[in-house]
């Protein structure tokens, strides 16, 4: 045993963790992403145009297909956000889903070009129900 | 006795003969492992292909059959190989070594799995494969290079027991990442969901029972194959220690011993 022995296990060591808290308080700072009470209150602080990534639950009662993506309100359950998204639509995309968007407040919707669903742990057995559509004619 | 020690030992034919027949064991237990994960695995993959579609994710649900139980199975290897490289630093002994970096070998496999089947199940559900801002899949892929680069040193150094110190070290400090990999969806803000049965409020699963069943089947399968797996990859870690000390004391220089005649692998 001499001192590398010792050495170079302990800046692994010290690597790890060094990574871990550097990243971990860089996404501490930088969150994945914003519930939509949080985007509300941080919008004053943002340079227009500043992209960041809006997470909550699509709201059941208006939901709009267009022609390049889907038009919805994301909600948290105190504050509801306009979304414009254009872009590819994920297959489980429906009301009540937990979505992530990426974009930049435009007046006071959300225009997005990244639609991820956020699912849940949920797991239900199937109750026959069949696969959900985006209808393409909203109110 | 360590093998840098018995390379120097002068050992007559008879037990030259002894060892190499302990190095070719016709083992029952390996074998029947190996049965027993068979079928283990053929009942899962029958519960899990009969079990009832997922209302939302619907067939990509199954995946979770195999990602769960391997990230839960390279969870367990790691763990082993904590287990034995600690073994090995108090004890110096080497089965203890080749047990720890098979089991190690053998969790980096089953944390590819997991990365993999995780990536097709988030196309699916997500609509990406990856995303570089999600702790689960960020400390995941940390943790499956370090252990990659626990393999590489493992390679790289010849010494047999340099290497084992080393690579105990090395072991047992990485496994600093299963907590933090396990814990980063509860820690932090994720797209990856958190746990549905093993979470802190223990008695609300959120899986319905009919998914339990087939997980709990494939789980018992991986774990039957991770013990097959890590006792096939010790006895082969045997052999090629056994040529190794063969090659080492043909070696004129510093050779106390004649060639090692007896020795077939």
């Amino acid at each position: 045993m001499n001192r590398r022995h010792v050495l170079i296990p302990a800046g692994a060591l010290l690597a790890i963790v060094v990574g871990f808290l550097v990243w971990g308080g860089l996404t501490d700072n930088v969150v994945y992403y914003l519930t939509p009470s949080e985007a509300v209150d941080q919008r004053a602080g943002q340079e227009p145009g500043y992209r960041f990534r809006l997470g909550g639950l699509v709201e059941a009662d208006w939901l709009r297909g267009t022609d390049d993506g889907v038009e919805f309100v994301v909600g948290d359950g105190a504050v509801s956000i306009d979304v414009v998204h254009t872009g590819a639509v994920p297959q489980l995309f429906r009301p009540g889903i937990g979505v992530v968007v990426e974009g930049a407040w435009e007046g006071d919707t959300f225009r997005s070009d990244t639609l991820l669903i956020n699912h849940d742990e949920q797991y239900r057995a199937v109750d026959g129900e069949g696969t959900y559509q985006v209808p393409t004619a909203g109110p | 006795m360590s093998p840098a020690t018995r390379s120097s030992t002068c050992r007559r034919p008879d037990t030259m003969t002894r060892e190499t027949a302990t190095l070719h064991p016709r083992s029952r237990a390996i074998t029947s492992t190996g049965v027993a994960a068979l079928c283990l695995m053929a009942t899962g993959l029958y519960m899990a292909a009969t079990a009832p579609d997922e209302e939302t994710q619907g067939e990509a649900a199954r995946l979770l059959f195999v990602h769960v139980p391997s990230a839960i199975t390279a969870y367990i290897a790691l763990g082993a190989g904590l287990v034995t490289a600690v073994w090995y630093l108090i004890r110096r002994s080497p089965a203890a070594d080749l047990v720890s970096a098979a089991a190690i070998e053998v969790g980096v496999l089953f944390t590819a799995i997991t990365l993999l089947t995780g990536m097709i199940w988030g196309r699916f559900v997500w609509g990406v494969w990856w995303d570089w801002g999600d702790a689960r899949m960020v400390s995941t892929a940390v943790l499956f290079f370090f252990y990659l680069g626990y393999l590489a040193l493992r390679r790289s150094i010849s010494d047999p027991r340099v290497r084992a110190v080393r690579c105990a070290v090395l072991g047992i400090v990485g496994f600093v990442q299963v907590p933090i990999v396990h814990y980063s969806v509860l820690w932090f803000r994720t797209l990856h969901q958190g746990p549905s049965i093993i979470r802190p409020d223990l008695a609300n699963s959120t899986m319905d029972a009919a998914f339990v069943a087939p997980l709990g089947a494939a789980l018992a399968a991986f774990i039957a194959i991770l013990a097959y797996l890590v006792a096939v990859r010790v006895r082969l870690a045997r052999l090629e220690a056994a040529v190794d000390r063969a090659a080492s004391t043909s070696q004129p220089v510093g050779a106390s011993v004649g060639p090692p005649s007896g020795l077939s692998v």
